[in-house]
């Protein structure tokens, strides 16, 4: 992954001459990401992917006026977000989102008791379950940050927020997640554990 | 006070970072080919139309361009067929050279190819057999206008190794073919300096190899510019077999070019 933003400026500087092939290179990297995002707006998969291929299309005729040299991953990220929205608005009026809260499992952490890994199971379950209560844009902030790892800078761009307040705007997700949280949820012993 | 119990901001930060990679996302689909389906034969343009009538420059060159279209028309006429033949080498097309530099124009305008359809669908339209070279398969785009006498096709090509980008049509061959003989002022070619045109045979049939610098098309139907139709295109080759035109453009040598076009019915 190093030196990938390089690669990016590359591609999307090809990708404005018309070079399709440079701007599939593209998709291809980022398609993961982009149907996430649109999954944490939309809590629908089929309109997560209308979402986020509607938004690559968008953003391929976009690009000329993408400023040179600037980082794709967040102006990708914003324009997935503003497609999946829309998709929500209606998904909304149809279907009340239900979240299934089955985590992966956690079998390969093989240094866990099975009541432990039960124990974070259970937690995780409950964290997806109350993430998906919670306004959609603390929701974004919260994956932004912790499930996709953007930069402050980058979520700045992503949220089309001036950056000094991202910290706070990030704070404050954190507490409603937390407020919402049952009363009675404690960490379990092992989650968290092994990042590094 | 808070509940020394309760979970605080660091360890629910911790447990998001860990439920990250174990979020319960469906599948990822494949969106790549579909987006590229989509975004193929549609070149980023730029949004700007060709503002041509608020420079006096582009204007005159404009102007200069409908007096050609005009001398089009003149073909109707026997007493001045014979004057413009030179022109007119191969039927649908007219070529000529322009005196003063070309208009520059963004490298990349909107191709106007028509209504995006299947090779079959494009089949039932046009009053000729369309004809899709061995040596490139079947196209990735095919597109059909109907609205001219006999229907045009256009077959889209990527660039793939061996075939290079080209900038004007973010394509790699743009192929089309038209009934040349019941559309005569069908398409203007405007040279300029950099740009040369040879008079060739393509399998004993009449055509012409413009190669150098883009040169300037014009497609006109029934005496009115196509909206939009007015771009800077790259090498071509163009030839007239039983009454349909058939046009090759593409960055690729004169050699290669004729080779596609050999495996042309």
């Amino acid at each position: 992954m190093e030196g990938r933003p390089l690669d990016d400026i590359a591609l999307v500087e090809r990708a404005k001459n018309g070079d399709v092939n440079a701007y599939e290179a593209l998709v291809q990297h980022y398609q993961e990401l982009a149907f996430r995002v649109a999954y944490q707006v939309t809590g629908n998969a089929a309109d997560a992917e209308d979402a986020a291929q509607e938004a690559f299309v968008n953003a391929y005729y976009a690009l000329g006026r993408f400023r040179a040299g600037a980082p794709f991953k967040p102006w990708l990220c914003r324009i997935v977000a503003n497609e999946a929205r829309n998709r929500r608005t209606s998904a909304q009026r149809r279907t009340v989102l239900a979240e299934r809260a089955s985590v992966a499992q956690s079998s390969g952490d093989s240094a866990q008791s099975p009541e432990a890994a039960a124990e974070a199971d259970a937690f995780r379950s409950t964290l997806v379950a109350t993430l998906r209560t919670l306004r959609e844009d603390d929701r974004l902030i919260l994956a932004y940050r912790l499930f996709f790892d953007l930069s402050e800078a980058e979520m700045a761009e992503a949220l089309n927020v001036p950056r000094g307040t991202v910290k706070s705007r990030l704070s404050r997700a954190l507490s409603r997640l937390r407020a919402a949280l049952p009363a009675d949820i404690r960490m379990p012993s092992a989650a968290g554990d092994h990042d590094g | 006070m808070a509940d020394p119990q309760r979970i605080t901001d660091v360890e629910l930060e911790r447990g998001l970072r860990d439920l990250g990679p174990r979020y319960p996302y469906p599948p990822t689909p494949n969106l790549a080919s579909r987006v590229r389906g989509r975004i193929t034969v549609q070149p980023v343009a730029p949004s700007r139309r060709l503002e041509l009538w608020r420079d006096p420059r582009r204007l005159a060159l404009v102007a200069a361009v409908l007096l050609v279209l005009l001398g089009a028309a003149a073909l109707a006429n026997p007493a001045t067929r014979d004057a413009i033949a030179h022109f007119f080498h191969v039927r649908g097309v007219i070529v000529s050279r322009e005196a003063s530099p070309l208009p520059s124009f963004s490298p990349v305008t909107p191709l106007n190819l028509g209504r995006r359809t299947t090779l079959a669908d494009a089949q039932s339209r046009v009053k000729f057999s369309i004809a899709v070279p061995d040596e490139l398969g079947a196209p990735e785009a095919v597109y059909v206008v109907s609205d001219v006498p006999g229907g045009e096709v256009a077959l889209a090509y990527t660039p793939r190794p061996g075939i290079p980008l080209v900038k004007q049509t973010g394509l790699g061959v743009l192929i089309s073919e038209f009934r040349g003989d019941l559309i005569p002022g069908f398409i203007t070619k405007s040279l300029g300096e950099g740009t040369t045109a040879q008079e060739v045979s393509v399998e004993g049939d009449p055509g012409w190899w413009i190669t150098g610098e883009p040169h300037m098309v014009v497609v006109q139907v029934d005496g009115q510019d196509r909206p939009e139709t007015l771009r800077m295109a790259a090498n071509t080759l163009i030839w007239e077999h039983a009454g349909v035109t058939y046009r090759i453009e593409s960055g690729l040598s004169k050699a290669d070019a004729f080779r596609i076009a050999a495996g042309l019915p």
